[in-house]
């Protein structure tokens, strides 16, 4: 195996530490959490005076039972043993429905308030913005919304809160022993301090076992899932030695700490039942020396079994909290995450234009990283109705534009201006309200066609089959199975990509916005879907200022303006004959892209293109 | 411990239990002194009290001594008892874990096909906890419960038999309501799981559709879909609490039923004289030393139904037999890395990929193999080092068909560097080590940069936080689906097999990274023969020949020149296609802003 020593097995060991690393502040835990709480606090309420009513009630028992037998026996009669024998019964049940109702109510409790932190978690997430997405797996945040709260609800469903009821219980136990019988109290807890000696040993042992169970545990089902993803390359590299010897190494400490755990758990129960048999026979012998009714023996021999069950609980239920502790970390470590998808900004940072134009890009600077700048100062102002075609070669920062009109991300400089007023003056929804988006990649959800096309919103069938009339498309989907119910599955793979762009095309006009932004897709189709595709565009394009990014020879010839961009830079402007008879960038991609579509019938090969020296 | 030999170790119930027997025999034996003791302590207690009610303290003290004595040792029975049986149930686990790895390692696609990864997964936890609960305590509990039935009855017995049948009454009850609990508790398990999975599923879709969802202004209509499975999830737990709630009252209530008996016809057989202040305190002790064992026999039934269910998933592991196995021919001594594919027809099921696919490549040469996606070519790529099921008779190395090798052979003589690769959750440098014994002696560490360099991805990997020594994988440091490919490429270099197939190294790669791992392929192929699965134009080009692949059958083939010559054919176009292509991104490259735009368009062969 490898030395402890060298550089990469020191990487790994913090990478390791890290993960189960535990930073543990109850405070702020507490009036982090209590705002998810409080709405549900009757709960809490209910669950808090049934653990003080429940342990009370659980200290009295041993007492009617010390009064029947003493009086039983004194009068002789066992109609007392069995008036008080009900009286007992009685007492345990309505213990036991406050025990159930203790126990329920602070499950409901925990539930109903995680469910609560688990939406809020969700929603927050739903306002980050996408530069956020952007470094962070997405799996990571799946478990800050999943386990991280779940961890936490274990707080409540493990009875980690119960311990208050334990506390008193113990308190409780030890004030009526003494009041029972000073003397044979004293003789039943002589052995105590050794047991609580005993019993902090045990438990910083048994607690550090569960914890190394816990951690291995992650460790182990990591390894294994990715060994089983990896398996192709294990084989292929011969490695199924070396991975199976580390495995082992992971699954053997998982089973030593459970060895460990085994062994502490063991010794810990056995030990609280010698040490309540040694009690009791102490007392037994005390018994000789210093008489007492046999009632207050039974009272004190059951006030010791109720003594010793809490102490038993507590070292699980101290790991529990540990745990929940570290999900509760990380929870509300996400939350504290200050960046926000298009954030309400200072009034006064806005700037003003002219309401003129539809839409304005003033000196506009952006990156996606803070000292790369991917758009340099461009100034771009659309009229009312006007279409622009966006041409460039790829990572000219097309679609980035697009991006900044929807304000998915921050200009870095400059500003973006819809109508005369600044992106960032106008609402989240408001903004995004006025654009309908067809993406290059269109994504369907599951669920039906309709819904697809009414994205979000409930469908109305029949404004659904009016926007696929009006593109002329309504043949194209009405034949399916369900009509325009028809299922989508996940990821719409059972519809052609030419099937999903038109999807994507009806959904934008059922959104009937004012601005089209249009992302073309670059998949070449055939002629027939071509020209159904340009049919449903002029449908949408109608009435409507439209920002495409364009990829079709036939969708660039029919805008009014093409903007060339390249590396971040608009380098020319104009229509589509001053731009040809100009021969800059824009011809050269014009007659590629001619070359291309004409590639599949061996067209005569495409022209080389060159900078002329000045 | 020492490391168990996984392959010879016994996989069935059966023989894990065979195998553990002298653990479960003498556990066994403790468990019954054990419940003797408790016997001897109970009846003991008894005569002790009535000793020291009626004065005979000396008698008193000495029972008292060895009450005590007694108590001790059962502690230490109780822990041996404990360790024994339950370490016997972890034990096995962990064989049978540690096995279960083993056969996975063995088995190829046709299994991975059949089973997925979260399936075995969901086998490998669940299903082999149900196997260890089953083996460990579940034979704890089969044979304690009936050792302290008879220990407590016995005990209850010698006091008054009338009052023990009676104090036992509500114990069948308690069994059946205990089985019932835990019928109902696994159903319920389950679907809060299920639950879980959704609510899961629900975020993943939403956060990956992030832009979509923005773009669209989906937020509310996303958090009302969440909110309807939140809700169903938190029902789940609500029913799960209920049941998990209830079951603790219920059982202490039953049970307190023997107590309210005892209690009232003990009382009057006390009063009456019938037993002693002794006898009672016995039964109080007796009867809660009884619920324990009685509770956990109801949970034995469904705990056994539901191991051996567990247990049939897993078998399906164990007995699987690998389809890729080693041939009947020794190693030979060294390998020439000769290769000749004859006529090699694959299928996947009802699709058939390849439909005779032959050619030779003699030692130390190179070939691409280029053609459009769902042509076969990744297919053929993975046939050859048998990481799928090579048909026999199909495919040779230096004239020995690589069936009838032993596997080790062919795989070190083949490498290969997977197309979408795979990362371990470790170091960049161990990812690229792999197939050392050790990464960290200088020499590995001079390799492993060496071959990162050549990959042209080690001066990105120094940047990473840590270097080269940083964690990468799933739960490291996310690299990019470029750098991931030639961290493979990198690994495969280190490997150094004679012949080399890489499938598609430039996938994800940009141009300017293009050129380096081009450079990269030419140093390759000085070196050893190389078997290059590519679409692009300019990397099969530097091969000494090229096949083209469509529809499962090599359709031309030739050199660059030759094949770019090829009226109509499928290399030729690719060639067209690329050479736009890469004058767009040249285009995309060009200091424009500042020259004002001013180009000039010639036509080709100008």
């Amino acid at each position: 195996m490898n030395q402890p020593t060298s550089r990469g097995q020191k990487a790994l060991d913090a990478y390791h530490r890290e993960a189960q690393a535990e930073l543990v502040d109850d405070r702020t835990l507490a009036t982090q959490l209590w705002p998810f709480v409080r709405p549900h606090g009757t709960w809490l309420w209910i669950s808090l005076v049934s653990i003080v009513l429940c342990t009370g009630l659980a200290l009295v028992r041993p007492l009617i039972m010390l009064h029947a037998i003493d009086r039983g026996l004194a009068a002789r009669d066992p109609q007392v043993f069995f008036e008080g024998g009900l009286l007992f019964a009685l007492v345990a049940a309505l213990e036991q429905v406050l025990q159930f109702g203790q126990t329920y109510a602070m499950q409901v409790l925990g539930a109903r308030s995680m469910s609560d932190l688990r939406r809020h978690v969700f929603g927050f997430v739903g306002g980050l913005p996408l530069s956020y997405f952007d470094r962070q797996p997405v799996g990571r945040l799946v478990t800050r919304v999943t386990n991280d709260v779940d961890a936490i609800q274990e707080l409540f469903s493990s009875g980690a809160l119960s311990a208050l009821g334990d506390m008193i219980r113990l308190v409780g136990v030890i004030v009526l022993m003494l009041r029972l019988d000073v003397q044979l109290s004293l003789v039943a807890f002589a052995a105590m301090p050794v047991v609580g000696l005993f019993m902090l040993w045990v438990r910083r042992r048994a607690r550090e076992a569960f914890r190394s169970i816990r951690s291995e545990t992650a460790r182990m089902n990591a390894n294994m899932n990715e060994q089983v993803n990896g398996v192709a390359l294990i084989q292929a590299f011969g490695q199924e030695e070396a991975k199976a010897l580390e495995f082992d190494g992971i699954n053997a400490a998982y089973r030593d700490a459970n060895l460990r755990s085994i062994k502490y758990d063991a010794i810990q129960d056995a030990a609280i039942d010698a040490i309540s048999a040694i009690s009791l026979a102490s007392i037994v012998v005390a018994l000789g020396w210093h008489g007492a009714s046999f009632g207050t023996v039974v009272a004190l021999t059951a006030y010791l079994g109720q003594f010793f069950e809490p102490i038993s609980m507590l070292a699980q239920r101290y790991t529990l909290l540990q745990s929940a502790m570290s999900g509760a970390e990380r929870v509300f470590g996400l939350l504290a995450v200050p960046e926000r998808d298009a954030p309400p900004r200072d009034p006064s940072e806005a700037s003003h234009g002219s309401s003129e134009l539809e839409l304005e890009l003033d000196h506009v600077f952006f990156g996606y990283k803070p000292d790369f700048d991917v758009l340099h100062d461009i100034q771009l102002q659309v009229r009312p109705g006007e279409r622009i075609a966006l041409v460039g070669p790829t990572g000219s920062g097309k679609t980035t534009i697009t991006a900044l009109l929807l304000r998915l991300y921050e200009v870095r400089q400059g500003a973006v201006r819809i109508r005369g007023r600044d992106a960032i003056s106008l609402g989240r929804d408001e903004l995004r309200r006025s654009f309908a988006v067809v993406p290059q990649d269109v994504q369907l959800f599951s669920g039906t066609l309709a819904q697809n096309v009414a994205a979000g919103e409930a469908p109305d069938l029949e404004r659904v089959r009016r926007v696929l009339e009006q593109m002329q498309i309504l043949d194209v989907f009405i034949g399916r199975q369900g009509g325009l119910e028809a299922k989508v599955q996940p990821g719409g793979s059972n519809f052609s990509s030419g099937e999903r762009q038109l999807i994507a095309f009806a959904r934008a006009l059922y959104r009937d916005a004012p601005i089209l932004i249009l992302d073309e897709a670059t998949a070449s189709v055939d002629s027939e879907t071509e020209a159904r595709m340009q049919r449903a565009l002029e449908a949408l394009l109608r009435g409507r200022t439209a920002i495409i990014v364009a990829h079709r020879l036939s969708t660039i010839r029919s805008v009014d303006r093409i903007v060339v961009l390249q590396k971040g830079h608009i380098i020319e402007q104009g229509a589509h004959e001053e731009l040809m008879a100009h021969g800059g960038l824009y011809a050269a991609l014009y007659q590629l892209q001619l070359a291309r579509h004409a590639g599949a019938e061996e067209a005569p090969a495409a022209p080389r293109v060159g900078v002329a020296q000045a | 411990m020492k490391r168990a030999d996984f392959d010879t170790i016994p996989v069935t119930l059966r023989g894990q239990f065979v195998r553990h027997l002298p653990s479960y025999v003498l556990g066994t034996a403790l468990l019954a002194l054990y419940q003797a003791a408790q016997y001897w302590f109970d009846t003991r207690l008894r005569v002790a009290i009535d000793a020291a009610t009626s004065g005979e303290r000396e008698r008193a003290l000495s029972l008292g001594a060895w009450l005590i004595v007694v108590a001790l040792g059962s502690l230490g029975v109780r822990v041996a008892t404990r360790l024994i049986l339950f370490n016997a149930g972890r034990v096995a686990e962990y064989e049978l874990r540690g096995a279960l790895l083993g056969r996975l390692q063995r088995l190829g696609t046709g299994f991975y096909q059949r089973v997925h990864a979260g399936d075995i997964m969901s086998r490998a936890t669940n299903d082999l906890t149900h196997v260890r609960l089953l083996l460990g305590f579940g034979v704890l509990n089969a044979f304690s419960t009936p050792f302290a039935l008879v220990s407590a009855f016995a005990a209850m017995m010698s006091v008054s038999p009338q009052l023990t049948w009676a104090a036992m009454a509500p114990i069948p009850v308690l069994f059946l309501v205990t089985r019932s609990f835990s019928a109902q508790m696994y159903p319920r398990q389950r679907e809060n799981q299920e639950a879980l999975g959704a609510l899961s599923d629900t975020v993943q879709a939403h956060v990956a559709g992030a832009r979509v969802v923005r773009s669209f202004n989906l937020e509310q209509q996303q958090l009302e879909d969440f909110d309807r499975i939140n809700e169903r999830y938190l029902d789940k737990n609500l029913s799960l609490a209920r049941l998990r709630g209830s079951m603790g009252p219920i059982m202490q209530g039953i049970s307190g039923v023997g107590v309210l008996i005892v209690f009232w016809y003990g009382g009057s057989l006390m009063v009456k004289g019938g037993i002693s202040s002794g006898g009672l305190l016995l039964f109080f002790r007796s009867l809660a030393r009884l619920t324990w064992p009685l509770m956990a026999l109801g949970f034995l039934v469904g705990l056994l139904q539901r191991g051996r269910a567990a247990y049939q998933r897993l078998a399906e592991i164990y007995q699987a037999v690998p389809d890729i196995v080693d041939g009947d021919q020794p190693a030979p001594p060294s390998v020439e890395g000769r290769l000749e594919v004859r006529d090699l027809q694959f299928s996947y099921g009802e699709n058939q990929v390849l439909r005779g696919v032959s050619f030779e490549l003699p030692a130390g040469g190179s070939v691409a193999i280029v053609g459009r996606t769902g042509s076969g070519k990744s297919t053929l790529a993975r046939l050859l080092p048998r990481l799928e099921n090579t048909p026999p008779g199909t495919v040779f190395l230096d004239g020995v068909d690589i069936c009838r090798l032993p596997l080790s052979t062919v795989r070190k003589a083949i490498g290969y560097a997977q197309q979408n690769p795979f990362l371990f959750s470790t170091t960049a440098a161990r990812n690229i080590g792999l197939a050392l014994p050790e990464c960290d002696s200088d020499e590995a560490q001079d390799r492993i940069a060496s071959a990162a360099r050549r990959a042209h991805v080690l001066e990105e990997l120094l940047g990473l936080p840590e270097g080269i020594d940083t964690v990468v994988g799933e739960r490291g440091v996310q690299l990019s689906g470029g750098q991931k490919q030639r961290v493979a490429l990198a690994a495969a270099f280190v490997l150094g097999p004679r012949l080399l197939v890489l499938d598609d190294p430039l996938s994800a790669v940009d141009a300017r990274t293009e050129t380096g791992i081009l450079e990269a392929i030419d140093e390759q192929r000085a070196e050893r023969g190389v078997i290059l699965i590519t679409h692009r134009v300019a990397a099969a080009r530097r091969c000494d020949r090229i096949l083209v692949v469509d529809q499962g059958r090599v359709v031309e083939s030739g050199s660059h020149e030759e094949l770019l010559r090829v009226p109509g054919g499928i290399y030729r176009a690719f060639a067209e296609e690329q050479r736009i292509e890469s004058e767009l991104s040249r285009l995309g490259e060009l200091d424009l802003a500042e020259a004002s735009g001013r180009l000039v368009v010639a036509q080709e062969g100008a």
